[in-house]
């Protein structure tokens, strides 16, 4: 690498005064950052073959340039090591994406997050979780790729709450909000191959996302008695029309739907079929506007536009009959899940 | 521990000129484009600015159209329309 890293310098006496500096600056998410030294940076960058100057992504609605600079920075205050830094540009370039629209949910009062799915060989090589405590504390790679998104989206594309963050409730996965597909014991395609990728690539898919919703279901011993639970729950949708749910199926859940022979396009068949509104109920419960009519009351609407539009992911404990739907945020036309292959190297 | 360096993590965003066309002295008999954004009643209310607009400022005619959705700036046949067609936007959000 011989260009020189031209992000300003800050010379400090020691950790905690570096600690604090960030703070003063207003650069961490609220917890204490590891602060980024230029052979720190560097490594990040090294591992991936990238000139700090090189763009990585491009915010139109903002007029910002990511560059790999920059990333690698925050990379670093986020707690990340260097094995990381592939899956965080992959997530980068995903938000960037003009069909994730950045804008909108990194903007929005509706308060989305940045679900990662990661998919592939390097979740299992960088130890990403999929199963017990699925989204809790306790492994470093969701925990960092995570907060590194959000660090960039903080401090390089400016989206800072109160100002062009204006969550109104916002939730935890704001300050990461990363899972892997537990391959190894899934029955089923794995998400990054249904949605183009190839099975032995590694990828990571985004999507703007609201908080997790758990079900519980210990009574059924079919796959349609556990997702008829779901649906149950699923089809009363916080906003109407949003663009995707992801679906998130743990062990004793996932067993059970597999053992039925059903395959995910199975399972998001009948999640599509079961749940679907009434436009009277969802008028009646003001998520739809106007008067109710007599003919709103068998005319139906689907939770989304597609069958498609549900991502199935099989990650969780393999104890416990709980698994969790996630809604996504707005619409489709505001944004869709992206998902980016990861590059190990990018020169 | 000695002394050391970090590096700022945060970019200034790039600087546009941003220049505004004339404003008309008054609206008498001007044509209004309204942007409306597709949140609810954001259409109801800029069809009563439109309605003062009118009435209370003499314009001659009002025409709307419609965003993608509220995240995006309006699209570019939205632009080229109104350049044709109207002589100032008024542009709102319905939150």
């Amino acid at each position: 690498m011989t260009t020189r890293i031209s992000s300003q310098r800050y010379a400090v006496e020691d950790f905690h005064e570096a600690l604090e500096l960030c703070y003063s600056r207003g650069w961490t998410d609220g917890l204490p950052v590891v602060p980024p030294t230029e052979p720190a940076v560097r490594a990040m960058l090294e591992a991936v073959g990238l000139e700090p100057a090189a763009q990585v992504a491009f915010i139109t609605n903002r007029q910002v340039a990511i560059s790999a600079e920059k990333v690698a920075i925050n990379a670093v205050m986020a707690g990340c090591r260097p094995e990381h830094m592939p899956v965080v540009l992959a997530a980068v370039e995903g938000v960037a994406d003009p069909r994730w629209g950045y804008h909108g949910p990194a903007t929005s009062t509706g308060g989305a997050g940045v679900l990662m799915i990661v998919n592939g060989p390097i979740a299992r090589r960088l130890d990403f979780n999929c199963g017990d405590n699925l989204f809790g504390p306790g492994w470093r790679s969701n925990a960092t790729v995570g907060r590194a998104v959000r660090l960039v989206m903080r401090n390089v594309i400016g989206t800072l709450p109160g100002r062009l963050d204006r969550g109104t409730v916002g939730h935890p996965g704001k300050y990461t909000y990363v899972i892997a597909e537990n391959e190894a014991e899934s029955p089923w395609t794995p998400l990054h191959a249904e949605r183009g990728c190839r099975p032995e690539d590694s990828a990571v898919t985004v999507m703007a996302a609201l908080g997790p919703h758990q079900f519980y279901n210990q009574l059924s011993s079919t796959a349609a008695g556990v997702l008829g639970t779901m649906c149950d729950t699923m089809r009363n949708p916080g906003m109407v029309g949003q663009p995707n749910y992801c679906v998130v199926l743990a062990g004793e859940h996932m067993r059970t739907i597999a053992a039925d022979g059903w395959s995910k396009s199975d399972i998001r068949k009948y999640i599509f079929e079961h749940t679907t509104s009434t436009i009277a109920h969802l008028k009646r419960t003001a998520r739809l506007p106007g008067a109710v009519k007599p003919e709103d009351e068998t005319a139906t609407r689907p939770l989304v536009l597609t069958p498609d539009d549900l991502l199935v992911v099989a990650a969780g404990g393999r104890a416990g009959s709980f698994s969790c739907y996630i809604p996504g945020w707005a619409s489709r036309t505001s944004s869709q899940a992206v998902t980016t292959v990861i590059k190990e190297r990018r020169a | 521990m000695a002394g050391f360096e970090i590096l700022d993590p945060t970019v200034e965003p790039r600087r546009q000129p941003l220049t505004y066309v004339p404003r008309p002295d008054s609206l008498k008999g001007k044509r209004v484009g309204l942007v409306e954004n597709t949140k609810f009643n954001s259409d109801k209310l800029l069809h009563r600015i439109g309605d003062i607009l009118k009435q209370e400022y003499g314009a001659a005619e009002t025409r709307m159209w419609r965003k993608h959705n509220s995240g995006v700036p309006a699209h570019a046949e939205i632009i080229e329309d109104a350049k044709r067609t109207v002589d100032v936007v008024v542009a709102g959000i319905g939150d």
